[in-house]
Order: structure tokens, then C-alpha cells, then sequence
């Protein structure tokens, strides 16, 4: 394994044992979607449509969304409480690679939350779920959490890098389960807001996951008309690209947070 | 110890909303940005599946749900968790020694509480197109300001619970959102399963928000009294209970010289 | 894979050369009105270190001890100054030092306390590159070695202070780095630890480490040190040997002399002596011990037992001067 996957590799390991340790730090997290999904549920109840669906997978969604802005966003405070910031700063492999580990994992964990959701939807709402094309699925949930870890990065090294980007997540949270269509599909949201669902890596990404687990969502999809492979394709490399813009800044970042801790040194506090 | 605190740390990073009011701009987010953005979720879910009728329901409700911070504010107060350093201050004053200071600051708060419901309900208006016209101004604001007023006084109850929980303000935040599903905010109790329903009969605000929504279509003070009474009555038990709760958590604590209930 | 390049065995260049190394801190202090304040935690700090020795570098808190190492160990960029660590640029070629040496900088942090002695060193070992075939092997000598094999799935929460400190040093050994700086590696210690301790930072030197240690124990300096620099207020005030650094203070030897009998008297008679520099006097009921500084050391025992010769004289000790007497003379002047 190239050194840098195994970097990103042992750095998950690391968390995924952290969250073993102490699996309630996930609560504050994922309450919110939980219990925003819990009232969609209701909501969907008795109506007709896709809306079982909607409810799990935003559910989902809206979970990794908020672990991965307090978890990720505050993966670098996590060293420095932990007293093991500068440590890790002076080992050989890149922040980072070390903090791209972390992210994949608090976006991971977040989809506990679409678990629990699963089956209060199944078992309390009798909910029917069945998924129509379980590769694509897949692959489009894998890449949807790639996309999340992406901007987890960034919340990492903005939080690090401003007082104010902390304070900023506080009301970040809903805005982002509403502009990234977990809920409703954006069709529904002012047009001058849908830029900004465009923009979002995970919006085009769960647009392919609606698709691949059912075919009644295709009128609503994106690309409608077009068939459904075809469009999951086309969602998918949309939000790789801007993926890949993530990554990119969040390296550009980063290097900034490394450049500070160097000169300043009070990333860490005696 | 040093486990202890970032546990906490991470929990209160990890919190909505935190408790830094006292800075400007976490106090303005919260106001604005939080109270405007839950409302647009929860009508947009409503509008796609229940169609436009759903909106005021739903704006109204959410506009009322602001009033759950009171609660939490009131947490704070009683049991002093100001300071995130885990540690009950009760240690230098007893919570019956509190309860004026408590009743003191409670007022701020229900006049905080006003402003947000003011708030939302401009959001309502003016971005979500509810329609204020039918409006009996008194009775909204007699409904409103008594919702602020029980939910602080609920708060009261919540403190009592919250010793037995590593972290009380986890519990309390966790309250606000628990609300939403129970207390008839978006969608009317009668959607709940029956046990769950139940429920809905403790909090004030269950109360409140359908004063609110009958004074805001038009119901005077009278109508709506029926409904205050019982808000009232669960807003003052709920107080007395919490009360008690205290006076025994304390008892407690004085035998086994423990002030944390782990 | 990283490669580190084999010991070097004979000196050809230095493992550490730091030039006029500075370093000031720009703190904005304040919500409202930012204040600017400069902190110079070093102010000019210049010295080399040869491969295969265990230099000290010693000085009371707030000295620039600490900000030294971070800067030798590319943790915190110069003001101004260079380093040239194992023959790299500690502002350029950052990572090729860093792949090469261990850090201690022990205490209470730098540990994940939650998660076990060999997840941790398993974790730092994959950061630091230690290729996957050797990694647990090294994990598990290193756990031998400083006696926590057993303890090794336990959570590090559970350790005694004494363990967290080895398995600190097993950290700082986990990529076998060439060069090795320890912060004050015995501090807060129990007595038998720190000697344990010293005896594995001695075998280290012996394995053909090179090590750069801080402490204020200048006990510890003198035992384990091939050559100290004593450091006060970001400068260096002196370099040397331990011997040649005691030479210094070589003037104020004491004469420790135990007895019964001696009265103030006797001490006045001390003090008047040529070449007597002071005399602290414990007057006992049941023994009197006198405490003479004099540059004469045991010249001065024919002088002592003059003036004593009624009292009865049980022991007299001639202590040489100490490189705590060397180093309270340099950093209290």
C-alpha cells in the first residue's frame, strides 16, 4: 500500500478505535437529524409516492452531513484536546493525509444515523424499502461519503484556520440539509438558491443514490428523460469534479494550517 | 480527569447552538439564521408532501418552537452550568438559594423568547406568505407570552432530571429537538401513535402552539383560555416537581457529600 | 518506503548545527482592542552537536529550551537563524529531517489515552512511514524494551505516570531515528524510574544514537552529558563539558566540617581567615556542622583543625563544586 493510503488507512483505524471507545460522542451529532427525519416520517405517513425514500436516505444524508461538520470540522481541535497536535504535526506524513482519514471516518459514522432511521421506517412506519440497483447504490454512496469527507476537510482547516468559520457551523447545519436536497428535491427551493445546491458535491450524489434505489424517483431526478444508468453516470462524475475541487483546496488549505503552526506555534496551548 | 474534559469539550463543541450568547454573533446565528432555516426545512418537507396548506401549520409551529431555548436557558440557570468545567457550583449555594436569581434571570429570557417568536413570525409573514391578517393580537400575545413563561418554568423540571446525566446541556439541546415531534410543530398530535401522544400532554408548549394557531386565525382571549388554563397548570406542576426533584437531589447529595449523580 | 541512510560511523560534518538561531513570538492578546505584544523566546542560540554524543542543554524555565528543539526539530520556523540537522535544512528539506529523528516531549500529553499502548505506537509507526513488514515487529521490541509487553492492550489512561514517560520514549523510537531530542525526559519522575531512564538513554548513546537532552537537573547533565550549554533567557552563556564547566565555579569549593564543641567563637575565627569567601554555621545542641566556601579547598584542613583544637572534630568533607554550582553561578549573575 503506497504510504499515503496507509496513512489515511491507520488514521481511520485510529478514529474508528476512538468511536469504539466512546460510541455516545456520536449523540449531539446526529440528533438533529434524527429527529428531523423522525418528523419527515411522520409527515410522509398515509401519503402516496416515494417518500419512504426520501425520508431514509435524506436521513442518511443529513446525518453525515452533521458529523462530519462538528466531527471533521473540529478533527484538528480533537489532536490538540487530545495533547497529541504537535506530535502529530512533526511526524514525516502530511496533516493532511492524517486528518483525510478522520474525515472519511466521521462521514462513515454519520451514516449510523441513516441505520436508525431504517428501522423506525421499517418497523414503525412500515415503510417498504427496496433498492433496484444495489451496485450502483453502492457506488454512489461511497462516492456521495468521499465528496462529504472532501468538505470535512475544508471545515477542518477553516475552523483551525478562523475563530469566525467556528462560529459559522452553528448555522451551517440546517441550510445544508435543505440546499443539498436530503429532503425534498430542490425543484421545490427559490431558483436563486439552486446555485448553490449545484455547487454541492453530495446534492449530485444523492440525486444518483435516489436513482439507483428506485425507479419512481426518476421524474424527479436531474437529468429527467434520460435513462437511469445514464444519469447516475453523469451525477457521479459531476460530483467527482467538484470533488476533486474540494480536495484541492482543502490541500491548498491545509499547507496554510502546517505554514501557521510553524511560525506561530500557538496551535497548541501550553 | 483529563478523559473527563475532552469528553465534554467534544460534546459541547459538538453541540448546535453553543452556549457562547453572550457573544454577538452566536447570539445573532442563533436568532436569525437557526430559527429561519429550521422553519424553511420543515415547510419545504411540508410543501412537497402535504402541498401548500401545510405551510402555515408548520411556520407557526416552528416560530413557537423557539421558545424551547427558554428551557434550556433556564437549565443553565438553575444549575449553574455556565461554566463548561463539569462541575456543580451548587457547592457555594443551594438551589433553593437560586430560585430567586433564577426567577430574576427567567425574565430575561422570556423577553429573549418574545423577540425570537417575534422574529420568526416576520419570517412566517413575509417569507413564507402566513396569513396574519385574522390575527386577535391580544390573545396571540398573552398566548406567547405565557408559552415563554412555562417552557422557562419546564426548564425548572428539566434541571432537576438533568443531575442524573453526565452532561445535562447534552440532555437539555437534545430536549429542544425532541419537541419537534411531540408537540404538535409540524404536523398535529393526532399524527402521532397513540402511546406516543401521551406525551405531547406534558409540555407547555403543546398548549402554547395551538393557542398561538386559534389566535392567529382569529380566536379571541376567551376562546383560547381553556387551553392557557391547562398550559398553565402543566407549566406550574411542572415547576413544582422540578422544585422538589432539587430539594431531594440536594438531600442526597448532602448524605453522600456527592454533587454529581453519576 | 523511506530509507534512512546507515549510521554514520566516522564524523564527517556535525548532526546538528544551529547558527544564530532567534525566535520571536507576534501574540494578539484581547477580544475587542488587539494588543501586539513580542515575545523573544530565543534570542540568539548557536552551537553544534557531533554525531554519537548526548549533548544537554539546560537553563531555567522559560530559558528557550523548548523553543530550541521545536526549532531544530522543524516544529516551529526561525525568525532568523539557521539549523542544519543531519546534514539538512531544517526549513527546507522539513520532511527528510523529520523522517530521521525522535521526539520526546513527554508529559501528560502526546499520547491517545483512550485507545491502547499498541494501537498508539502502531499509529505513529504507520505516520512515520515504518514499512508495514517491520512495523510490528519493532512495536513489539520496543514494548519489551521499555517493559510494557504485558500492559501493551491496555488503554494508556490506565498507565502510571512512569509508564505514559516509557512509552513516550518508545514513541520517540519508533522509526529507529538516528538523532533523538528529549525534552526533559526524567521530570516528575519517581526516583527508580528516572534512574531507569538515564540507564536507557545511556544504552541509546551506546547503540551510536546521537542525543540532544534538556533538563534542569544538573545532576542528570553532568551523569549522562558529553558536553552541556546552558542556556538563560533565549542565549547561550556557556558550553562545555561538565568538568570544564565545574572549572568555573572551582573557586567556591565548601568545606563541610562536622563537630561538637564549636561555638560562635570558633565560626568569627573562620570568617577572618585569608581566603574564606563565607561561613554558614549550624550550631546544634548536640553537633555543630560549619559550612566553609573557599576557593583553598583541603589546603584550609590544617587552618580548621588550628582554630578547633579544643573541640572535638567528627567529620570533615570537602565538597567539589557541582555543576549545580556551575549553573546557579551562571544563570544568577
Amino acid at each position: 500500500m503506497p504510504k499515503t493510503l496507509r496513512v489515511i488507512f491507520s488514521a481511520f483505524r485510529m478514529a474508528m478505535l476512538h468511536w469504539m471507545a466512546d460510541p455516545q460522542w456520536i449523540i449531539p451529532n446526529i440528533i438533529a437529524p434524527f429527529v428531523f427525519t423522525t418528523v419527515a416520517l411522520t409527515l410522509f405517513k398515509d401519503s402516496t409516492g416515494p417518500f419512504g425514500l426520501y425520508a431514509v436516505l435524506g436521513g442518511g444524508m443529513m446525518g453525515m452531513w452533521g458529523n462530519t461538520l462538528y466531527s471533521s470540522g473540529y478533527a484538528i481541535e480533537f489532536e490538540k484536546w487530545q495533547g497529541t497536535l504537535e506530535e502529530v504535526l512533526v511526524a514525516p506524513s502530511k496533516l493532511l493525509h492524517v486528518i483525510t482519514g478522520r474525515a472519511v471516518s466521521n462521514a462513515l459514522f454519520g451514516l449510523t444515523n441513516m441505520v436508525a432511521i431504517l428501522l423506525i421506517a421499517a418497523f414503525g412506519f412500515r415503510v417498504p424499502l427496496g433498492i433496484a440497483d444495489p451496485f450502483l447504490f453502492a457506488v454512489s454512496l461511497i462516492l456521495t461519503l468521499l465528496s462529504v469527507s472532501a468538505l470535512g476537510l475544508i471545515f477542518a482547516s477553516a475552523f483551525v484556520l478562523s475563530r469566525s468559520a467556528q462560529a459559522l457551523t452553528n448555522g451551517l447545519e440546517t441550510p445544508l440539509y435543505i440546499v443539498s436536497g436530503s429532503m425534498f428535491p430542490i425543484a421545490l427551493l427559490p431558483f436563486w438558491v439552486h446555485p448553490a445546491a449545484y455547487v454541492l458535491g453530495p446534492t449530485w450524489g444523492v440525486d444518483a443514490i435516489r436513482l439507483a434505489t428506485s425507479s419512481e424517483y426518476a421524474s424527479q431526478s436531474f437529468w429527467t428523460g434520460m435513462n437511469v444508468n445514464v444519469a447516475i453516470f453523469l451525477d457521479l462524475t459531476v460530483m467527482l469534479l467538484i470533488t476533486l475541487a474540494y480536495a484541492a483546496m482543502a490541500a491548498v488549505l491545509f499547507k496554510v494550517v502546517e505554514k501557521r503552526a510553524r511560525i506561530k506555534g500557538t496551535l497548541v496551548e501550553a | 480527569m483529563n478523559h473527563l474534559r475532552i469528553f465534554l469539550s467534544s460534546a459541547v463543541f459538538s453541540f448546535r447552538a453553543q452556549f457562547d450568547w453572550l457573544n454577538p454573533s452566536m447570539y445573532l446565528t442563533m436568532k436569525f439564521v437557526l430559527s429561519l432555516s429550521q422553519m424553511a426545512f420543515f415547510v419545504f418537507v411540508g410543501l412537497f408532501i402535504r402541498g401548500p396548506e401545510a405551510i402555515p401549520f408548520i411556520a407557526i409551529g416552528n416560530a413557537l418552537q423557539s421558545l424551547s431555548w427558554n428551557t434550556v436557558f433556564a437549565v443553565i440557570n438553575i444549575t449553574g452550568h455556565d461554566k463548561w468545567d463539569g462541575t456543580l457550583p451548587l457547592v457555594l449555594a443551594t438551589p433553593a438559594s437560586r430560585l430567586p436569581l433564577f426567577i430574576g434571570r427567567a425574565m430575561i429570557h422570556v423577553l429573549d423568547g418574545l423577540l425570537s417568536v417575534a422574529i420568526s413570525f416576520f419570517f412566517a409573514a413575509f417569507i413564507f406568505g402566513v396569513n396574519f391578517g385574522q390575527t386577535n393580537a391580544l390573545a396571540l400575545t398573552v398566548a406567547v407570552v405565557l408559552t415563554s413563561f412555562t417552557m422557562s418554568g419546564f426548564g425548572l423540571l428539566i434541571g432537576g432530571f438533568s443531575f442524573h446525566f453526565r452532561n445535562p446541556l447534552v440532555f437539555a439541546n437534545i430536549f429542544t429537538f425532541v419537541l419537534l415531534i411531540f408537540c404538535g410543530i409540524n404536523f398535529p398530535v393526532q399524527d402521532l401513535p397513540p402511546q406516543l401522544q401521551v406525551a405531547s400532554y406534558i409540555f407547555p408548549l403543546t398548549y402554547g402552539v395551538t393557542a398561538a394557531r386559534n389566535a392567529i386565525a382569529g380566536a379571541t382571549l376567551i376562546d383560547i383560555s381553556p387551553v392557557l388554563g391547562q398550559q398553565l397548570a402543566v407549566g406550574l406542576a411542572s415547576m413544582l416537581l422540578g422544585y422538589f426533584l432539587f430539594q431531594a437531589f440536594e438531600r442526597s447529595a448532602r448524605k453522600t457529600g456527592k454533587m454529581e449523580a453519576v | 518506503m523511506v530509507e534512512l541512510p546507515p549510521q554514520k560511523a566516522s564524523v564527517s560534518g556535525k548532526a546538528i548545527v544551529a547558527e544564530h538561531l532567534c525566535k520571536i513570538f507576534n501574540v494578539t492578546k484581547g477580544m475587542l482592542r488587539r494588543n501586539k505584544t513580542e515575545i523573544v523566546a530565543v534570542k540568539d542560540v548557536s552551537f553544534d552537536v557531533d554525531y554519537g554524543e548526548l549533548f544537554g542543554l539546560v537553563g531555567p524555565n522559560g530559558a528557550g529550551k523548548t523553543t530550541t528543539i521545536k526549532m531544530l526539530t522543524t516544529m516551529l520556523i526561525p525568525t532568523s537563524g539557521k539549523a542544519t540537522v543531519l546534514g539538512f535544512d531544517n526549513e527546507k528539506d522539513v520532511t527528510r529531517i523529520r523522517e530521521r529523528i525522535g521526539i520526546v516531549l513527554g508529559g501528560e500529553r502526546g499520547l491517545y489515552t483512550r485507545v491502547s499502548a499498541i494501537d498508539n505506537l502502531r499509529y505513529f509507526a504507520d505516520l512515520y512511514g515504518v514499512p508495514p513488514s517491520v512495523r510490528d515487529k519493532r512495536v513489539k521490541e520496543l514494548l519489551e524494551f521499555m517493559g510494557l509487553w504485558d500492559r501493551a492492550r491496555d488503554r494508556v489512561e490506565t498507565y502510571s505516570k512512569g509508564m505514559k514517560q516509557r512509552l513516550h520514549l518508545a514513541r520517540g523510537l519508533i522509526n529507529d531515528p538516528e538523532l533523538i531530542f528529549l525534552d526533559e525526559p526524567t521530570i516528575g519522575l519517581d526516583p527508580e524510574i528516572a534512574i531507569e531512564t538515564r540507564k536507557m538513554i545511556k544504552e541509546l548513546v551506546e547503540k551510536g544514537k546521537t542525543i540532544l537532552l534538556t533538563t534542569h537537573y544538573m545532576f542528570e547533565a553532568d551523569e549522562l552529558c558529553n558536553r552541556v550549554a546552558v542556556i538563560r533567557n533565549g542565549e547561550i552563556v556557556a558550553l562545555d563539558t561538565p568538568s570544564g564547566l565545574k572549572k568555573y565555579v572551582m573557586e567556591t569549593s565548601v568545606v563541610e566540617v562536622e563537630g561538637f564543641g564549636i561555638t560562635e567563637k570558633e565560626v568569627a575565627r573562620f570568617r577572618e581567615l585569608a581566603g574564606v569567601l563565607s561561613v554558614s554555621a549550624d550550631l546544634g545542641e548536640n553537633k555543630q556542622v560549619l559550612k566553609i566556601q573557599t576557593p583553598k579547598g583541603s589546603e584550609i584542613i590544617s587552618e580548621v583543625q588550628e582554630i578547633l583544637r579544643n573541640s572535638r572534630i567528627y567529620d570533615i568533607k570537602i565538597k567539589e563544586p557541582t555543576l549545580e554550582d556551575a549553573y546557579l553561578k551562571l544563570v544568577t549573575d
